[in-house]
């Protein structure tokens, strides 16, 4: 049986300790800030980030480079015979165009998985696929069940300001549907491999029912049903944990029963909400 | 002894009670509880039935199914505010039961009179006792009673109905507390009580001006008047039957009205089945009749000149005007899946409304109900599969319903929205991946979070939820009642938000009105701010008249 080393990137929320605990390996994404270089979760935290961040400081995200990627692949095939590469969704970033391209030299010893997700979403991919690797699947194998999954996945996100989104300019569509003069809390979706608006709101709480329906609307419609065995729970915020306690209570009361992981949201996404944002995500449980 | 009615005589009782209503108007409004300066119930049903006397005093000789059609969809389209709404319903169903007749016996009343009451009662979702529907209702009952003694004494049998309807109105007090604090009767019910003290008075042949009586606070470009008028500004007389061999329905009749607006005025069109009557004053009397062949062939022409020599070029600026603001209005807005309608007056507003998505604004609300008429247009004129309408006040919310009811061709969702705020709620809480049911529920539901008080001036005086008020104070209005009372505007604005706040508040909006400041809306801002920190606190104009400050808190 080949052995499959099981790699992601740091916007899968998986810190390097619980990457240690877990046997998944994470490359972690590079920022400039300032004009400096930090690594998520290696040379910058994320409460370090947010003072950048609010204080007004020049984020920048980028891919890993393709150095970084392929130290780490080079020294794990020292030790596995096969790699499943999970980059977060290439919807947001060329990150998983440029592995692809990289792994094309590795003779199909490199898997690159396009499944559009990212963050809670992607943690899980990462879980299942290590669960995966440990059933014997080959990294192939992996890859294409992964893939298959790939719509079965949905992310709503509630702003607390719609600053950072302008700033950034990099989300125009979501940005350019919501102008007006109120003070407006934007609810977006991501759904595959776009980020896209879906709703808004005057307040955390009108936000909140809306994330919640929408997912309770996708779980029925497309995912068979608001049922614990059958779908991950998960909520993802940025800065701001308190809130993000309270909204897991609040969904628990909706959800009864249901297994909700919690995560800060990767800091590649958090740059351009914001903090103060509330995401809740859901994605159906693989039954192997 | 008189024991029909025939329609002639209806069609003079009809024009008599419209008129009678029209110069009580005032007085009516003056019966409303809230000492808000509204146009009112007055005003809204003198309107309403205008639009139908409109239609009826342009017929010559009518015969009952005409004159119960022009009756029914004129007072359907000119219907604005609930009273208003009411009685074009009372109309409907009144119409409905006689139009087959050929003159009215005292049994054929009490059946119409039965069936109209049906018919409001039905338009009402939570009818109300000690309303206007209560009136109706009383009336309809002695009518009734009447008949089955054997009642043919139609002059006896008018004279007892309308005695016993006033009994119940002086009853309405007893019934809604509300009235008897106000120490006022219900004014939709007076109103509905004039129309048939009018239609009695030209039963008994007093005397009766069957010219139309002037319609007053109508918008300028509604604003039809008849030959009354001195100057006579459209010269030809025009008049001629379509007999139809294309569909007429109600969005070719608004089409072909809104034309004949655009090249004159005192328009009638009275649809029937498989014939249209019209009537229009034009300089151009060729276009009318172009415009009408396209829905069939002609009869009955009849065109004359109106005016011997006469000060055309006096006018020709304002029909440029016209006919230049028709062609804007004309424009076709793209196609899309989904289109908002709010019905909101002063400019802050519009732009919020406007910035956020909303593609066509009625101007209007607590001063100017528009007709059910008002928003079909609007209707037609947003090019969307699928309508919202946004009422934004209680008294519009039937007019929208009505409308909506009349529309075939598009999907129409009424969200029941009672404010302004709660529009703004509605519009943002929209989902485009949702479907109208859904958003229509998800709409309805988050209203119902927002709170909304507003800052108005008492034109009177008067006691309400244990608040005496005197004329010219300051009111800060909930959605359940007087919240606060004063004599600066700032205070009664704060007053009102301190008894809107809870806990589980987070959001303050302030939209202040054309008569404010920025400066005291900044003062008011800061002191709310100050005293409710754990709230966001949100400043915006509105522009409102009449209005001071219109706050929300959700």
């Amino acid at each position: 049986m080949a052995s499959v080393a099981i790699v992601t990137d740091s916007n899968s929320g998986i810190t390097q300790m619980q990457a240690n605990e877990l046997g998944i390996h994470v490359i972690p994404m590079p920022f400039m800030i300032d004009e400096k270089n930090y690594f998520e979760d290696i040379s910058l935290t994320q409460k370090e980030f947010y003072e950048r961040l609010e204080a007004g400081a020049d984020v920048i995200t980028s891919q890993p480079s393709p150095e970084q990627v392929m130290d780490m692949w080079d020294r794990l095939l020292d030790e596995y015979d096969e790699i499943v590469h999970i980059p977060m969704s290439s919807g947001l970033s060329g990150s998983c165009q440029s592995a692809m391209m990289l792994s094309g030299d590795y003779d199909n010893k490199v898997q690159v998985v396009n499944n559009q997700r990212i963050s809670v979403t992607q943690r899980q991919s990462a879980l299942d696929a290590k669960m995966l690797a440990e059933r014997g699947k080959s990294a192939a194998e992996i890859k294409r069940i992964l893939e298959e999954d790939k719509f079965n996945s949905s992310i709503y996100i509630m702003l607390d300001t719609l600053y950072y989104l302008k700033k950034g300019g990099r989300i125009t569509p979501a940005a350019a549907a919501i102008g007006t003069l109120l003070k407006l809390k934007p609810v977006l979706q991501i759904q595959g491999d776009k980020l896209d608006a879906f709703s808004k709101a005057r307040t955390t709480a009108q936000g909140k029912n809306t994330m919640i329906s929408a997912i309770r609307n996708d779980m029925e419609s497309r995912f068979g049903g608001a049922d614990k065995d059958n779908i991950w729970l998960q909520i993802a915020y940025t800065k701001d944990l308190e809130a993000a306690e309270q909204f897991k209570e609040e969904l628990l009361k909706e959800f009864p029963g249901f297994d909700v992981h919690m995560d800060p949201l990767s800091l590649s996404v958090a740059c351009h909400i914001g903090p103060g944002a509330l995401a809740v995500a859901c994605c159906k449980k693989m039954h192997i | 002894m008189t024991n029909t009615i025939d329609a002639k005589l209806l069609a003079k009782m009809f024009l008599a009670g419209a008129k009678n209503l029209e110069s009580k108007k005032e007085w009516i409004n003056d019966l409303n509880v809230f000492p808000v300066p509204d146009g009112d119930t007055g005003t809204n049903m003198t309107l309403t039935i205008m639009a139908a006397a409109k239609d009826v005093s342009g017929m010559d000789n009518p015969d009952m199914a005409f004159l119960c059609k022009a009756i029914s969809s004129g007072s359907l389209r000119g219907a604005r505010g609930n009273s208003g709404v009411i009685l074009s319903q009372l109309f409907r169903g009144f119409t409905k039961s006689i139009r087959e007749k050929d003159a009215l016996t005292v049994p054929d009343l009490a059946d119409a009179m039965e069936k109209a009451v049906e018919t409001a009662y039905k338009a009402v979702m939570k009818p109300k006792e000690g309303t206007i529907l209560t009136v109706a209702k009383g009336a309809s009952v002695r009518a009734r009673e009447l008949a089955e003694e054997g009642c043919e004494d139609l002059s006896f049998f008018l004279d007892e109905v309308i005695k016993y309807a006033d009994e119940v109105l002086e009853q309405t007090p007893e019934m809604l507390p509300v009235l008897k604090q106000a120490g006022v009767v219900d004014s939709g019910g007076q109103g509905l009580m004039q129309v048939l003290k009018g239609a009695y008075d030209c039963f008994l042949g007093k005397e009766i001006d069957l010219s139309l009586p002037e319609v007053t606070h109508v918008k300028p470009a509604m604003n039809i008047d008849a030959q009354a008028d001195a100057d006579i500004k459209f010269g030809y007389c025009t008049e001629f039957i379509i007999l139809l061999s294309k569909t007429f329905n109600i969005k070719h009749e608004i089409d072909f009205k809104e034309y004949l607006e655009s090249i004159g005025d005192s328009i009638v069109v009275v649809a029937d089945d498989d014939v249209v009557k019209v009537h229009v004053h034009t300089n151009d009397p060729g276009l009318a009749i172009q415009r009408a062949l396209k829905y069939g062939a002609l009869s009955n022409m009849k065109i004359d000149n109106m005016r011997l020599e006469h000060q055309e070029k006096l006018f020709k600026m304002e029909e440029a005007a016209k006919e230049e603001s028709a062609a804007a209005q004309d424009t076709q807005m793209p196609h899309k899946d989904t289109g908002f309608i709010a019905v909101s007056v002063g400019e802050g507003l519009s732009e919020i409304f406007k910035g956020l998505g909303v593609d066509y604004i009625i101007e209007g609300g607590q001063t100017m109900n528009p007709s059910t008429e008002d928003m079909l247009n609007a209707i037609d004129k947003v090019n969307a599969d699928t309508v919202y309408i946004l009422p934004n006040n209680k008294n519009i919310i039937l007019a929208a319903n009505q409308a909506q009811t009349l529309v075939e061709d598009k999907k129409v969702v009424v969200i029941p929205t009672k404010t302004v705020p709660q529009g703004i709620t509605a519009v943002i809480n929209y989902v485009p991946d949702l479907s109208a049911e859904e958003n229509a529920e998800t709409m309805s539901e988050e209203i119902k979070n927002v709170k909304t008080g507003q800052v108005t001036y008492a034109v009177r005086d008067t006691m309400i939820d244990d608040k005496e008020i005197k004329e010219g104070d300051y009111m800060g209005i909930g959605d359940a009642g007087i919240l606060s009372v004063g004599k600066d505007v700032s205070e009664v604005a704060y007053e009102m938000v301190a008894d809107m706040m809870d806990d589980s508040l987070e959001l303050i909006s302030i939209y202040y009105g054309e008569d404010v400041s920025e400066e005291d809306a900044e003062a008011l801002k800061d002191r709310i701010e100050g005293a409710y920190p754990s709230c966001d606190v949100e400043l915006q104009f509105g522009g409102q008249p009449i209005y001071y400050y219109i706050i929300s808190a959700e």
